[in-house]
């Protein structure tokens, strides 16, 4: 009996304690369901994306990039709580291009709540490639009009990056192709990558938060793993170089900010 | 309860009329499933019918699709222009595929029965799923050059493929999808099991074998069965079977598809059924006879890094085979023909 009056002044301590704090009106209740908007904002090395114009990376190589596809999938939402909203699978797979102009993923039926971080993942896993016809639905539609099939492979390219670019021993402007995708059953280069918000993001059937992403391209040879185009200026199917791209890829990825409101403008 | 059925039979009736304006429509209501041949001497199907039924106007799309030249550039390379069934749907006499305005390519025509129980396709196991395998040889610039968007149109224009998408699938018409699901389940529905052997095995029609037949079955399963395994004859796997590489192609087979050196020059395992009619052999198609195929194993292996080890022991390279042993492998792997499977109307083209 006494333990039962403890817990209940505990409770009664918790309650009032969190809503004392409760006073900013963002805290009102969120319902029902919303949209979250994920900007992929391409960028190299802190400068906007802008297909056509070069850059110089750390192995002093100059690429223009001149197209820069990916696959994104699989988004799952955490919210404070710890609780997980994993995107349907059926509806969950999203090409974004620069070239189209084509870099925004719209989440759609997000319950409402307070996100606090993001993963998804960076190609097309395993798991939906063997679901055969049936599993592919209108990707592979979407893939072959935005140069993503692999069609020798009858597969996806989960990135296709390309360009010119010169350097040191290779001075005239020379094609550069980077296809990253899994290898038949070899190889999985599909990857995850989890990012903290910073900020919550509040959804709700009358907030549409939209999650601006810095995406740097530079990345993809010039991050962890350093990937020379000199050595090799076309990499479609390496043992080797090809995990490292997709483990470069997964880690382009960073939260610039997130907007808070109805969604409609950044 | 007879009057009962027939009053509701002349509203139908009528209803069916009002679509039959153009003389051919197909009323999906008279679609129905298939059975699936699951041979008791086989191991367990691979392909998971369930996510793809077979049923009458499916296969019978997916039949018209692969006997369609409209799946190429040109309108004249269909997949049965390479797969005729009278080779257990192989492109015999060519060494080389050959595609649209004459171009070649560097493998040899791979027979498609039984592919419901494998789970990688092509030489080099370039998918994983039956269902996606097409694609390969459509875009395909020395076989069919043709890209999926371009073939779905070709498909959507002709009204009469738009009826058969629509009476075969609940949903979604001529797309993707259901295009490579209907000619998936013409595949997955050509299944080669009545061969003198298979009725052997089985205990069928009292059927036997030879002496010398036996005797072949005895060589085979000492000297071959670890690779042909299984009554499909393969165990699906990639071997590097010390086929010396033609320097004009230099093929790497698998490691075209992992970039792995540890798998170059290896090749799918092929299934051994109707081999007596799917010559010419390996996956350049160098060999014209099987004579020739066993004297290569006999004393034709060459040594690489990547050979297979079962084809290197104390003894040395390759199998050793007498005269005696090989015309009786040759014997017994003409017990492997199924003249029913070739013979077989529901796949063939005319």
């Amino acid at each position: 009996m006494k333990s039962l009056y403890k817990l209940s002044t505990l409770l009664f301590l918790f309650v009032s304690v969190t809503s004392c704090s409760d006073d900013d009106s963002s805290r009102d209740e969120l319902t029902g369901s919303g949209m979250v908007k994920i900007e992929f904002d391409n960028s190299v090395a802190g400068d906007d994306l802008i297909l056509g114009s070069s850059y110089t990376n750390s192995q002093a190589e100059t690429l223009t990039i001149n197209r820069l596809n990916y696959i994104v999938s699989n988004f799952r939402l955490t919210d404070t709580q710890g609780n997980v909203f994993t995107y349907p699978k059926e509806a969950g797979y999203f090409i974004t291009s620069e070239e189209t102009g084509n870099t925004e993923v719209v989440l759609m039926d997000v319950p409402a709540g307070r996100y606090t971080s993001m993963t998804f993942g960076i190609g097309v896993d395993q798991e939906k490639y063997l679901l055969g016809a049936e599993g592919q639905g209108d990707l592979l539609t979407e893939a072959e009009s935005t140069e993503m099939m692999w069609s020798w492979q009858a597969g996806y390219k989960f990135l296709n990056f390309e360009g010119t670019f010169t350097s040191s021993t290779v001075p005239e402007n020379t094609n550069f192709q980077i296809h990253m995708g899994s290898h038949g059953s070899s190889l999985d280069n599909y990857k995850e990558t989890t990012l903290s918000l910073g900020t919550e993001a509040l959804v709700s059937d009358k907030m549409t938060p939209i999650i601006h992403l810095v995406v740097n391209a530079g990345n993809i040879l010039d991050g962890d793993n350093k990937i020379s185009l000199t050595e090799q200026a076309v990499i479609m199917v390496s043992e080797e170089k090809s995990p490292k791209i997709a483990e470069n890829t997964a880690n382009m990825f960073s939260v610039d900010h997130v907007h808070n409101g109805d969604g409609s403008s950044h | 309860m007879k009057t009962k059925y027939l009053f509701w039979a002349i509203p139908l009736l009528m209803l069916g009329a009002c679509n039959n304006d153009n003389g051919e429509y197909i009323d999906i209501k008279d679609n129905e499933p298939l059975s699936v041949t699951m041979p008791s001497n086989f191991p367990p199907m691979v392909y998971n019918v369930e996510e793809n039924p077979p049923t009458k106007y499916g296969f019978e799309l997916g039949k018209k699709l692969f006997y369609d030249g409209k799946l190429s550039a040109n309108g004249f390379i269909s997949c049965g222009f390479c797969h005729e069934q009278r080779f257990s749907f192989t492109h015999h006499a060519h060494q080389f595929s050959h595609g649209i305005d004459d171009k070649e390519g560097t493998r040899n025509t791979p027979s498609i029965a039984n592919m419901a129980f494998f789970s990688e396709f092509a030489w080099d196991g370039a998918t994983s799923h039956l269902d996606l395998f097409p694609i390969i040889p459509i875009t395909n610039e020395v076989e069919m050059g043709e890209t999926m968007t371009s073939v779905l149109e070709k498909l959507r224009a002709d009204s009469q493929y738009q009826k058969e998408f629509e009476a075969a699938f609940e949903e979604g018409g001529v797309n993707h999808e259901n295009f490579l699901k209907a000619i998936a389940q013409f595949m997955v529905m050509m299944v080669s099991y009545n061969s003198k052997y298979d009725k052997y095995v089985r205990k069928e029609d009292g059927v036997a074998l030879t002496e010398q037949e036996l005797q072949g079955m005895h060589v085979f399963q000492e000297k071959c069965a670890s690779c042909h395994t299984t009554d499909l004859f393969s165990d699906g796997s990639f071997r590097n079977n010390g086929l010396p590489p033609n320097p004009s192609i230099n093929d790497i087979g698998r490691a075209e598809v992992s970039g792995s050196g540890n798998d170059n020059y290896k090749f799918k395992v092929p299934s051994l059924r109707n081999v007596s009619l799917t010559a010419p052999y390996m996956h350049d198609g160098r060999f014209g006879s099987l004579e020739s195929v066993l004297n290569f194993y006999q004393s034709g292996v060459e040594d690489s890094p990547t050979l297979d080890p079962l084809l290197k022991t104390e003894e040395g390279l390759g199998i050793s085979l007498d005269d005696t042993e090989k015309l009786a492998l040759i014997a017994f792997l003409g017990t492997l023909t199924d003249d029913e499977f070739i013979n077989d109307e529901r796949f063939s083209e005319y």
